[in-house]
């Protein structure tokens, strides 16, 4: 292996620049210049893109063509020390999957941020905004290059949180604010699972680690990933007697800390937060709500994949879930009319076939693992894309609604043709980035025997391609349907600059050989290019999408609204999201909030502030009491010091007279 | 006989004469009178020096406090022109709390005084020269002297009369002017 | 007559107890006296009963030297209890008379500035 290059020894540099820049915009430059405040971020994050590539490059060439990449933690830092033998480390882990986010995390928020220098210019509040987005990329890349579960956790905390500011960046709006709340309870819900799958995990890892030779242990650390996926720890793990709830500690940590990934990927049934979250800006929504943040879910479980793959059970709830979360959310996007929720869905879709991608892997048919990862990066540049588009409608349509917008084909050109990119790339349709990562998918659930879920992958396709071209066509095509379509313009340069770079991505994405880099350690695949046998029906499904999508909605509403009316109350129950929102109303409002918040509550205002407040009374009134005796009068002090003095003379007799019998 | 109980006599009619007139030094309600009370106590103290074979200090109490001490009180009393004013009776929570320190004073020492320490002491032989051996020891340097006691006393008269001049003179102009009020 | 006063001669106890009656009506008066000259007035009482006590002390108690000059430290305090209260009244007088200058008042009770 040829010795490492400056920037894969510094790789933390990456994370750091963002943080410094967080905080030097955050602290200071907000309240010089917002301008400065901006381009400072911006400049930020793109140095941090910068080496990013160019830690990609060096990595790529660490060693010679055709040998499996390696995995290493070129820097670390001893960050808590509990015991000899027990201690946390912060530090940089790089890998295929690590390095590959990386690049994805910095560029598409280099994007962004040229992006937002346009799309938010003039917002109040572009200083702060800026000041977040450089936190969110610095917490971003600190997950990516977590090397052990503690510090990812803490970077999955800060991700959260800056989703939180992010969603309520309009904290003037209710709205924005119940979003903001709802996204932050949801996924902090989700994460209790993670930490307890953290405890666990580690509590017997530390078990196993304890009883191990010292030259076994390799200078890891017990919840380090690289010692949790190893075969011998792992066959430990699987090997101890200890069960909850008839179930083996591998298992219950792998789905506790899938819970958490599913909470942040938003995975039915804790999707919901997701479609709220488009509240926030559209730039936020592109960049954490469909590009990074969310598959931060996925992540988690490909960094963990060989525990989930010796569990077994584990992986197959991934999979069940995945491909349910996936059909679920195409049913759901077919319906609705806000512009981003459908693409808020279309994500929850595509994060399903990622996780479901997982689901089918193992040992043996390693090859959903690298597909997984390549329509991760392939989906982050479309759909990123997918978002930058919606949101240059939005700024020249003023409006959410693709029933007010329509005809802006002719009035922005540049933005109709890099979304028509993105929604074909989504689609799968040759040869744009989307149609390699999901013919992926779709070979690798077909030749692992998974065929229901097979069946699920190539419906779902359709379905994306459907609701997708709906979208489109309703925007770009037939008659403006708002004073405000009429008089559209195109978005400024600045906007359209990082659209069109994503528009190459998203179009030649598909032939970087993602899943010749990332193929899961211990199990090469051969890349087996592309498989006619999925090829050829998933292309035609999607194209008979897209058909499906130009009968009803490229010409008047008539057909749609026969088409509704026959549907009737499927079509309802769809376009209501399957009334889960509704569903999770009821769970929290009348039965937690009544039977048990409710009792806490009182129990907490009536005994718990009632002692607390029986002791400051008790203070408050002997601080009275006392501070009457300080009346000012010499007379009174004279008074307590003579009965002072008469008082120790009367002791000290008595002490005296009794010592000296 | 008799030449034995005229002193006893004198005793017991000092001490009544000193405790009525103390009495009469805290609750007279007008202040000068109050004060001629106390030039009585303090003369019955002289008499009581005398009665202890200290005529020496009899004639101090006299000079000093009588007629310095006391006519300095006069003079204040003049000076702050409460003269005229009857003064309150204190109110029955201070005259309570007063009275209840001062008894609690007086049986302490009371029952001090008629434990087993003191009650079987008699008079020791009468000094040989009253004024001369004071004189010698308030100017002696050696083991019983007290010499640099003395010196630091008129030390401590010469500062309290400076400091009274000081405290008490009208505030000039000039240090009016000097010193910022409040 | 003079029998029953022979046999009421004062004993050392007998004498304690008048000066501590003396000091006991002092602090009386120190503590309820609102006129601050009558304050130090029964201040002067304590003080004098104490001088009492230092020659009482001194004729009683005072080792008499087997040949030697006698010991006359009582005596010798009493002067300078003497001095210290004439010192004492001095500083005093002055500040009753700034006082009233200042608050048009001796009244202690109205003096509270402790408080603040």
């Amino acid at each position: 292996m040829a010795p490492l290059s400056f920037i894969l020894t510094h790789a933390w540099l990456i994370p750091a620049i963002p943080l410094l820049s967080f905080l030097l915009v955050g602290l200071v430059l907000r309240n010089v210049s917002q301008r400065l405040a901006g381009a400072f971020g911006t400049l930020a994050v793109a140095t941090s893109a910068g080496l990013s590539w160019l830690l990609a490059w060096d990595f790529l060439h660490l060693v010679p063509h055709g040998q499996p990449l390696p995995s290493l933690v070129p820097w670390s830092l001893e960050w808590l020390h509990f015991q000899d033998n027990f201690a946390i480390h912060i530090g940089t882990l790089l890998d295929p999957i690590s390095v590959m986010l990386l690049v994805v995390v910095t560029t598409v928020s280099t994007l962004v941020h040229i992006y937002s220098t346009g799309y938010m210019h003039g917002e109040p509040g572009y200083a702060r905004y800026f000041a977040f987005l450089n936190l969110f990329t610095f917490s971003m890349l600190g997950l990516v290059l977590a090397p052990n579960l503690v510090q990812m956790y803490v970077c999955w905390e800060l991700v959260g949180a800056s989703s939180f500011f992010l969603i309520g960046f309009y904290f003037e709006k209710p709205s924005a604010v119940s979003a903001s709340k709802k996204a932050f309870i949801v996924t902090r819900f989700a994460d209790l699972g993670f930490l307890l799958g953290i405890l666990v995990i580690g509590f017997y890892a530390f078990q196993i680690y304890g009883g191990m030779k010292p030259e076994l242990l390799n200078g890891q650390q017990p919840l380090d990933f690289a010692f949790l996926t190893r075969p011998d720890v792992l066959a430990s793990l699987a090997g101890l007697d200890v069960h909850f709830l008839g179930v083996g500690v591998l298992t219950l940590s792998a789905v506790l800390i899938y819970t958490g990934g599913a909470g942040k990927s938003a995975m039915f049934p804790l999707h919901i937060w997701l479609p709220d979250a488009m509240e926030g800006p559209t730039p936020v929504s592109a960049l954490i709500h469909a590009a990074t943040m969310v598959v931060a879910g996925v992540y988690l479980v490909a960094r963990c994949f060989p525990i989930f793959a010796t569990s077994g059970e584990a992986l197959t709830v991934v999979m069940c879930i995945g491909a349910f979360t996936s059909l679920f959310a195409a049913v759901i996007g077919c319906t609705q009319d806000d512009i981003k929720r459908v693409l808020a869905f279309s994500t929850l879709s595509q994060l399903g076939y990622m996780m479901f991608a997982l689901g089918v892997a193992s040992f043996a048919h390693p090859l959903g693992y690298s597909a997984s990862m390549f329509h991760l990066f392939t989906h982050a540049f479309f759909k990123a894309l997918l978002f930058l588009g919606a949101g240059s409608v939005i700024h020249a349509v003023h409006s959410n609604d693709i029933w007010h917008m329509g005809g802006l084909r002719k009035h922005m050109p540049f933005t109709h043709g890099l979304f028509l990119i993105a929604t074909l790339a989504i689609a799968g349709i040759y040869p744009l980035a989307g149609f390699f990562s999901k013919d992926e998918i779709l070979a690798a659930a077909l030749h692992s025997g998974h065929t229901v879920v097979f069946g699920v992958g190539l419906l779902v396709a359709g379905m994306t391609a459907f609701y997708m071209f709906r979208i489109y066509f309703v925007t770009f095509w037939g008659e403006p349907k708002s004073e405000h379509a009429h008089h559209a313009h195109e978005s400024p340069w600045i906007m359209l600059a990082p659209m069109a770079f994503l528009g190459v991505l998203s179009a030649v994405a598909g032939f970087i050989p993602i899943p010749e880099w990332v193929q899961l350690p211990g199990a090469p695949v051969e890349h087996e290019g592309i498989d006619l046998a999925v090829a050829i029906p998933s292309t035609i499904l999607a194209l008979c999408g897209i058909g499906l999508a130009w009968l009803l909605y490229g010409g008047s509403r008539e057909r749609v609204d026969a088409l509704v009316l026959k549907l009737g109350g499927f079509y309802t129950a769809a376009r209501n999201k399957f009334y889960f929102d509704e569903l999770y109303l009821f769970v929290t409002h009348s039965v937690i909030f009544r039977f048990v918040a409710q009792p806490i509550a009182w129990f907490d205002r009536n005994i718990v502030d009632g002692a607390v407040n029986l002791s400051g009374w008790f203070t408050r009134t002997a601080g009275l009491l006392l501070g009457k005796l300080q009346t000012g009068q010499v007379q009174t002090y004279a008074s307590w010091l003579v009965s002072g003095a008469i008082a120790v003379v009367v002791v000290l007799w008595g002490v005296l007279k009794s010592g000296g019998n | 006989m008799l030449a034995s109980a005229i002193p006893t006599l004198i005793f017991y009619l000092l001490a009544a004469i000193s405790l009525t007139l103390a009495w009469s030094v805290v609750t007279g309600r007008r202040i000068l009178r109050a004060a001629v009370s106390l030039m009585g106590v303090l003369g019955a103290s002289a008499g009581l020096y005398l009665l202890l074979d200290s005529p020496f200090l009899a004639g101090v109490q006299v000079l000093v406090y009588v007629g310095g001490i006391v006519v300095l009180l006069v003079f204040a009393v003049m000076l702050t022109r409460t003269t005229e004013l009857l003064e309150d009776h204190p109110t029955r929570l201070r005259q309570i709390v007063g009275s209840a320190v001062a008894t609690g004073f007086f049986l302490l020492s009371y029952f001090m005084m008629t434990s087993d320490v003191f009650a079987s002491r008699t008079l020791s032989a009468l000094p040989k020269n009253d004024v001369a051996a004071i004189g010698r020891a308030l100017l002696d340097t050696g083991e019983h002297g007290y010499a640099l006691p003395f010196e630091v006393v008129s030390l401590l008269l010469l500062a309290a009369m400076i400091g009274g001049i000081v405290i008490a003179r009208k505030p000039t102009a000039l240090a009016k002017s000097e010193v910022p009020h409040g | 007559m003079a029998e029953f006063l022979a046999g009421c001669t004062p004993t050392l106890t007998h004498w304690l107890i008048l000066t501590s009656a003396l000091f006991s009506i002092g602090l009386y008066g120190m503590l309820t006296r609102r006129n601050a000259v009558g304050v130090l007035m029964s201040l002067e009482l304590c003080l004098n009963a104490a001088a009492v006590n230092f020659v009482l002390f001194n004729r009683y108690l005072a080792p008499t030297a087997q040949g030697g000059a006698e010991r006359l430290d009582g005596a010798v305090m009493t002067i300078f209890v003497i001095a210290v209260a004439a010192a004492e009244v001095v500083v005093g007088m002055a500040i009753f008379v700034a006082m009233y200058a200042e608050r048009r008042t001796v009244d202690v009770t109205r003096l509270d500035a402790l408080k603040d």
